[in-house]
């Protein structure tokens, strides 16, 4: 009886260190199969002949089908914005800074990280989800044994239509964010609208504005490359066949999207400040 | 075609072993296959037919050995070799991997929009021969899913042969489909087969429909190949694995007709055979044969031509089957073997049948408004009170057939 | 939605995009986007509180330029900023710079006072004349210690 507890006893912290070793390794391996993936994906955007009508396609389907909950978003996003801060500045009697409040949060923050979460879970779980039945059912073999690069008719268009989707879809949450503080703080609450205005103008700098599109830049190479790359090995999770597979990696590519936004969020900002 | 020894193999499995962590699935497999022939890959399922499909495409690589093209290993090529070679393959999936967010049209003109050159006008008018040859030209802003399976299978058919390749692997063609259907597409591949001249590698458990096409088979069993060769020779095999694999695998009956198999008519028949020593018996044996069935794929359709043969089995199978069995021979054969029977009750019961038969509904003309066809089944009888081989009755059958009935495109069919 | 082609709605989206960015970009980003139009001027400032890089230099309330790199003055021990003043704005050679703040706990900025001088500054030249910003701290301070004459 005593044997076993011992051997467990002499094993378990190393178990507990091999399992750490063997989760880094795991993870590090990982990171390095996604960068791979993703720029396998960028470099064949650029192969001719270039895909030009997949790219609108994918544009449709990630930008323009998003255009409207975005701007539901954003203009609730700014709203709430109008009436928090306008709540904590008029302590101060600066409400007169309530333009620049909103406007800078939307513009350095809320715009990018909110625009893409919003993006992860209207499209990023889509394409998560079709790519990974592609594979369950074969079509991505099909694809290799015609010759057809599957990352190059996947994945390509997707990350490209991504890049030049997130940056716009941005601008929109910004703007119509911008719309909901004035909505609240000069519709409202009363404050002069040249004095709203004119914070937004005389606070915003050039540096605000370029935060704002690189991170939106950076989460559209993040939440394309993570959703496709999760469905595109649907059949390498394990646990998960068929079905099964598909919806955990369509989960899984929502989740690792979000808290690598967010994550990348933090780092940028720590640099770009 | 048969004279193997001579020439060279097309494509060559040599010693190939391949692991799934540690489980193997193929243990130094060695396959030939030939230039311009149907190779069946037959096994039970599970055994790994599909692995070795997928290697000859590179969607899996060999542990150990190596596969040949035309005596090159496949691993061993460059680039641009291996890109020529690809392009000269299609692939037909099991699940028929049809792209399912694009239309029929679109599923069968990609190959050739992402990898040729070729003008849009060009592409619409080979999608649209396609379409054409396999009879989907309806369907064809149709959505995967909103197609039967056997629309399914002709779409993933067409899509393969839209590229004109020279070499076409069908993963189990016939998965998921009635007998009819069944019969219909393995019908369909043999016939493009003939007409454009590819080479085919079929997986399949379809047997022994899939022996009637196929030029040769190799049987995947236990990890190894313990046979490969034509069909004939596989009917003949002592091989013991062999003739057990295919006493597990083949169904007592005929999955098309109803009626027995080859395979049970040659026991049945023997059985017979060694009785008759002992008692003094006769034998008849009658082959039918429905002429002219190529005709009426052409004219018509796959699925006729199988609605056919099933007819003629289930007629004979109502007429005789209190006093003989029916078993289907060949793809347009019908054997019936009368125990205790001599040849003048035979022929006085083929007369009643005749009769019968003349008013088929599918041999008459009014059924076919548009088209104009030949069908005719021919029947002969064969005797025997000695103790004879089933190959030589028949033979002797053949010699003898007569005209049943028929459906004359000219007589009582449309006028011109 | 069949109406319009994928095509078109996907050209509207982009264009109404590129608007909004366009926006954020030049009109609030204030991208500059010919050239330099500006000339640099220098100031030292004993202290200048909470004033940093790109925030606002004004005359009489009008923005004329952006405040540009500050550091220390190793020689003086004060704090030295760069301005950069639209070209066309004049500086005189005795306006004041001083550190001013919008509202209570707002923006700081710089305000530069016209002077009288027919000398103007140019490019890289020095204002020597600098009020610090007020400390409101002290200010509270002796409000309520009661030194500040009412």
């Amino acid at each position: 009886m005593m044997q076993p507890q011992e051997q467990s006893a002499t094993s378990a912290p190393l178990d507990f260190f091999a399992g750490i070793g063997r989760r880094a390794f795991n993870f590090i391996g990982e990171l390095g199969a996604v960068t791979i993936f993703f720029l396998h994906g960028l470099f064949l955007i650029f192969s001719l002949p270039f895909q030009f009508k997949k790219i609108v396609q994918h544009i449709y389907f990630i930008g323009v089908k998003s255009v409207l909950i975005i701007s539901l978003i954003g203009l609730f996003t700014g709203m709430v914005l109008g009436l928090q801060g306008y709540y904590s500045l008029v302590k101060f009697g600066s409400e007169g800074l309530l333009g620049a409040a909103v406007a800078l949060s939307l513009i350095r923050e809320l715009g990018p990280v909110l625009a893409a979460l919003m993006i992860i879970g209207r499209a990023g779980s889509s394409i998560a989800a079709e790519i990974g039945i592609m594979r369950i059912s074969e079509q991505i073999d099909a694809l290799d044994t015609m010759d057809i690069n599957p990352v190059r008719y996947l994945i390509s268009p997707r990350i490209a239509a991504s890049i030049i989707v997130f940056p716009l879809l941005t601008a929109f949450f910004d703007v119509i964010g911008i719309v909901g503080g004035y909505l609240t703080g000069v519709v409202m609450l009363q404050i002069n609208s040249g004095i709203f205005m004119n914070s937004i103008y005389s606070s915003v700098e050039w540096a605000d504005v370029s935060e704002g599109f690189i991170k939106s830049f950076v989460f559209a190479a993040i939440v394309s490359t993570i959703c496709c790359y999760e469905g595109y090995f649907t059949h390498m999770r394990p646990g998960g066949f068929g079905a099964r597979g598909v919806s955990l990696a369509t989960t899984s590519a929502v989740v690792i999207s979000c808290v690598l936004v967010l994550i990348a969020d933090y780092v940028l900002t720590s640099f770009l400040m | 075609m048969t004279d193997n020894t001579a020439k060279k193999p097309f494509i060559e499995f040599r010693n190939v072993t391949k692991r799934f962590g540690d489980r193997t699935i193929l243990d130094n497999v060695n396959v030939s296959i030939y230039r311009g022939e149907i190779t069946a890959i037959i096994g039970k399922s599970g055994v790994g037919k599909s692995v070795f499909l997928k290697h000859i495409i590179g969607l899996m690589k060999p542990d150990s050995g190596e596969i040949l093209f035309e005596g090159r290993p496949l691993a061993g090529m460059k680039r641009n070799e291996w890109t020529a070679f690809k392009r000269s393959v299609s692939y037909m999936f099991q699940q028929n991997a049809l792209f399912d967010s694009l239309n029929v049209f679109e599923n069968i003109a990609l190959p050739l929009r992402e990898r040729t050159s070729m003008k849009d006008r060009e592409i619409r008018e080979k999608v649209q021969q396609k379409l054409e040859q396999f009879e989907i030209e309806e369907v064809l802003d149709k959505y995967p899913s909103q197609i039967s399976g056997g629309m399914q299978k002709r779409v993933a058919l067409a899509r393969a042969l839209v590229t004109d390749p020279e070499i076409i692997l069908f993963d189990e063609p016939t998965t998921g489909l009635d007998p009819l259907r069944k019969n219909a597409v393995l019908a369909m591949i043999a016939h493009h087969q003939r007409e454009i001249g590819f080479t085919a590698v079929m997986v399949s458990h379809d047997i022994p429909d899939v022996f009637f096409i196929s030029n040769r088979v190799a049987i995947i069993e236990n990890k190894k190949v313990p046979f490969q060769g034509t069909p004939v020779e596989l009917e003949q095999s002592d091989n013991e694995v062999v003739r057990q694999f295919l006493l597990g695998q083949e169904s007592l009956k005929d999955e098309l007709t109803g009626l027995l198999t080859k395979h049970e008519l040659e026991r049945l028949l023997n059985s017979e055979l060694a009785r008759m020593g002992q008692y003094q018996n006769r034998l008849t044996l009658i082959l039918f044969t429905i002429n002219d069935l190529k005709q009426v794929r052409e004219k018509i359709g796959y699925i006729l031509e199988q609605r056919l043969v099933q007819c003629l089995g289930m007629m004979l199978k109502k007429h005789f089957g209190m006093i003989g069995t029916s078993a289907r021979y060949d793809t347009c054969s019908i054997v019936t073997v009368l125990p205790h029977t001599d040849k003048e009750r035979a022929v006085k019961h083929l007369e009643r049948l005749k009769k019968e038969m003349q008013e088929m509904a599918l041999l008459k003309a009014d059924k076919y408004p548009k088209s104009c066809v030949d069908i005719s089944v021919m029947a002969g009888i064969a005797s025997t009170d000695r103790p004879v081989t089933i190959e030589s009755l028949v033979r002797e059958a053949k010699n003898e057939q007569q005209l049943m009935a028929r459906l004359s495109c000219s007589g009582n069919g449309v006028k011109e | 939605m069949k109406k319009y082609s994928m095509e078109v709605t996907v050209g509207i989206f982009i264009f109404i995009g590129l608007l909004f960015v366009g926006y954020l970009t030049v009109k609030l980003g204030k991208m500059e986007l010919v050239g330099s139009n500006y000339y640099t001027i220098f100031a030292n400032f004993d202290t200048i509180g909470g004033l940093k890089k790109d925030s606002s230099v004004r005359m009489a309330g009008v923005e004329i330029g952006r405040v540009g790199e500050i550091k220390l003055d190793i020689d003086s021990l004060t704090a030295r900023i760069a301005m950069k003043i639209r070209k066309g704005v004049p500086i005189q050679e005795d306006a004041i710079a001083s550190v001013k703040t919008n509202g209570l706990i707002g923006d700081k900025y710089v305000s530069i006072s016209p002077g009288g001088s027919e000398d103007l500054l140019g490019d890289g030249d020095v204002l020597t004349d600098t009020e610090p910003p007020i400390d409101i701290e002290s200010l509270l301070g002796k409000y309520v210690f009661g030194s500040v004459k009412k």
